[in-house]
């Protein structure tokens, strides 16, 4: 082509780095149906915890006790870890997953050429990017918590805040990508975060239970997650004990099982 | 650099088959460089499948195609870098303002497209509504809005499939201005259309399709006029014009249309002769002639002719 307009010719390249993760952000970040539940699920659920716990014990100290201290932070890592925390990486994945499907944009990204895997690779940072930092949030708010609560009980350790620490943000991270996966796999919001939640709640919990099925529990992302724990969960249950070597191992499987899934469908959808 | 081809997209015996179901039927496409290329045929003529198939949307089911000269799918990024495609209805995030929704489709261009939003913007005329959200804009500006996206990328091809689907009379005037700038351009641009008046007002080469198979291509005056010519005739009594010349034999189609006839005339015929010939028939049966105007068939009745006569064939 010879004569082309100078109106749409741009006059140098800008230095954009990451922009097709930021472009995923972008989409997330502006999506008041994701980034309010999360925040919800995140720093609201430590919120109102805490405050829950210090009201009943501002109302009635001698049964109650402060809402601060290392067995209130083993609970508030509980609920972000294993519940709340993976309901919110659920939400998030999900809708990285299937939002370009369900308005109609993902034909219209891959028909600029752009490579199918680069499309799906570009959701992990993009909605890591949301979702980590309000996790980061949520858990900073625990941790300032338990210590500035913690009346005369016992605070964890500084070792101990950034093992914790770290667990949630991995632990969050595992679910994200389950979820971004199984979203592309599905391609419904509304059927990724229907079945994620049901076997993150009730499924799970009754399979961890029925004990005829012995090993073939180490298989549950509940149980390999909370071996990952730096605390057991506050009220135990009937634990499948389980190496922490094995537990990553099987995380690993979730991860490379339900991202693979996505990836496959990503490039052989037709858009 | 890739040697730049005669053709812009050429495709051989592209097929693509949904189980028994053929949609695109051993297709064999060439868009000339800076052409503006109708691809004409009624609605489920397997179109927007051959669309989705050069776009890489779907895989054909056998079949060669190359995009600006490169092997698609082998050199799929490479060919539609410089591809702006808008098929069906452009579909965007609602949550998302215009201007939000053409960054986040400049990053699966290349970093200049960044550069480009504003213009686009300014040139489909969208710069005052660019910070709202989609979901609260009309059909029009979203057709508006898929354009601009389009011309993100600079493309030298612009494939639109179905582009005044929706749009009011204003907007497809627009619509049309805005074409007709990019052919002014050098664009190629590929309009995929059930509608012969946008195909015949913008494009000067065409493809007609029907039933997945192309059943005509070449440029626009090869097509709207061939070897055949037409005379509308007018009249008093059109009824009993029909049976005075109804055994003329210089004449393969007859129609009776508002105070006259339309005739098509044989590939042979001379169109002055039966345009005497005709006028000495009607007088002599008395009816009363007030106009035999001589006239190219029209695409649109070409294209109806093409397709009645494979449809009396199955």
């Amino acid at each position: 082509m010879t004569t082309v307009d100078s109106a749409v010719r741009a006059p140098q390249q800008p230095r954009l780095p990451f922009r097709m993760e930021r472009a995923e952000l972008l989409k997330l970040r502006k999506s008041r149906g994701v980034w309010i539940p999360t925040a919800f699920l995140t720093v609201g659920a430590m919120a109102i915890m805490f405050t829950a716990i210090e009201l009943f014990h501002l109302s009635n100290s001698a049964k109650y006790g402060p809402a601060g201290g290392t067995d209130n932070f083993q609970r508030a890592l509980f609920l972000m870890g294993q519940v709340a925390g993976m309901i919110a990486a659920a939400l998030v994945g999900a809708a990285a997953g299937t939002q370009d499907l369900s308005s109609n944009v993902f034909r219209d990204l891959v028909s600029t050429g752009r490579s199918r895997t680069r499309l799906f690779l570009a959701r992990i940072p993009g909605g890591l990017g949301l979702l980590l930092p309000l996790v980061a949030a949520a858990y900073a708010l625990a941790a300032i918590l338990s210590v500035v609560l913690a009346g005369g009980l016992p605070t964890p350790s500084v070792s101990l805040f950034i093992k914790a620490g770290l667990y949630v943000l991995f632990s969050a991270s595992i679910v994200y990508v389950i979820a971004l996966g199984l979203g592309s796999l599905v391609g419904s919001r509304a059927a990724t975060i229907s079945i994620l939640i049901a076997y993150l709640l009730p499924v799970q919990a009754i399979l961890r239970n029925i004990t005829v099925l012995g090993r073939a529990r180490d298989g549950l992302l509940s149980i390999a997650v909370e071996r990952i724990s730096p605390l057991p969960p506050p009220d135990p249950h009937d634990v499948v004990s389980m190496s922490r070597a094995t537990s990553l191992i099987v995380l690993a499987l979730w991860v490379a099982i339900f991202g693979g899934l996505g990836l496959w469908r990503t490039r052989t959808r037709d858009a | 650099m890739n040697k730049q081809s005669e053709y812009v997209i050429e495709t051989e015996g592209l097929k693509k088959s949904f189980g028994d179901q053929v949609a695109v039927d051993g297709v064999d496409l060439r868009v000339p460089r800076g052409s503006a290329f109708g691809y004409l045929g009624p609605n489920g003529a397997g179109k927007t499948t051959l669309i989705r198939m050069l776009l890489g949307l779907t895989q054909p089911s056998a079949g060669t195609m190359r995009v600006l000269g490169r092997p698609m799918p082998k050199e799929r990024s490479r060919a539609l870098a410089r591809v702006g495609a808008i098929v069906e209805e452009p579909g965007f995030h609602k949550h998302l303002s215009g201007r939000e929704n053409l960054w986040a489709a400049a990053a699966a261009r290349e970093p200049a497209a960044h550069l480009r939003i504003d213009s686009v913007l300014e040139r489909v005329g969208l710069t005052g509504r660019a910070d709202d959200r989609v979901g609260t804009y009309s059909q029009g500006m979203r057709q508006r809005l898929g354009i601009a996206r389009c011309l993100l990328s600079d493309p030298e091809v612009l494939i639109l499939d179905e582009p005044t689907n929706g749009l009011d009379p204003g907007g497809i005037q627009e619509f049309r201005a805005l074409v007709r700038s990019w052919i002014a351009e050098g664009r190629t641009l590929i309009l995929s259309s059930h509608l012969l008046d946008e195909v015949e007002k913008i494009c000067d080469h065409v493809a007609i399709v029907d039933r997945g198979r192309i059943v005509a291509q070449g440029s626009m005056s090869e097509l709207s006029a061939g070897d055949d010519g037409a005379i509308t005739i007018g009249c008093d009594d059109p009824s009993k014009a029909l049976g005075a010349i109804d055994a003329n034999g210089s004449l393969s189609d007859v129609e009776e249309i508002a105070n006259g006839l339309r005739v098509l005339l044989r590939p042979e015929a001379s169109l002055e002769k039966v345009a005497a010939e005709l006028n000495r028939q009607l007088v002599g049966a008395g009816i009363s002639v007030y106009r035999l105007e001589p006239s190219h068939v029209s695409l649109e009745h070409r294209f109806l002719e093409i397709t009645r006569r494979l449809g009396g064939d199955s």
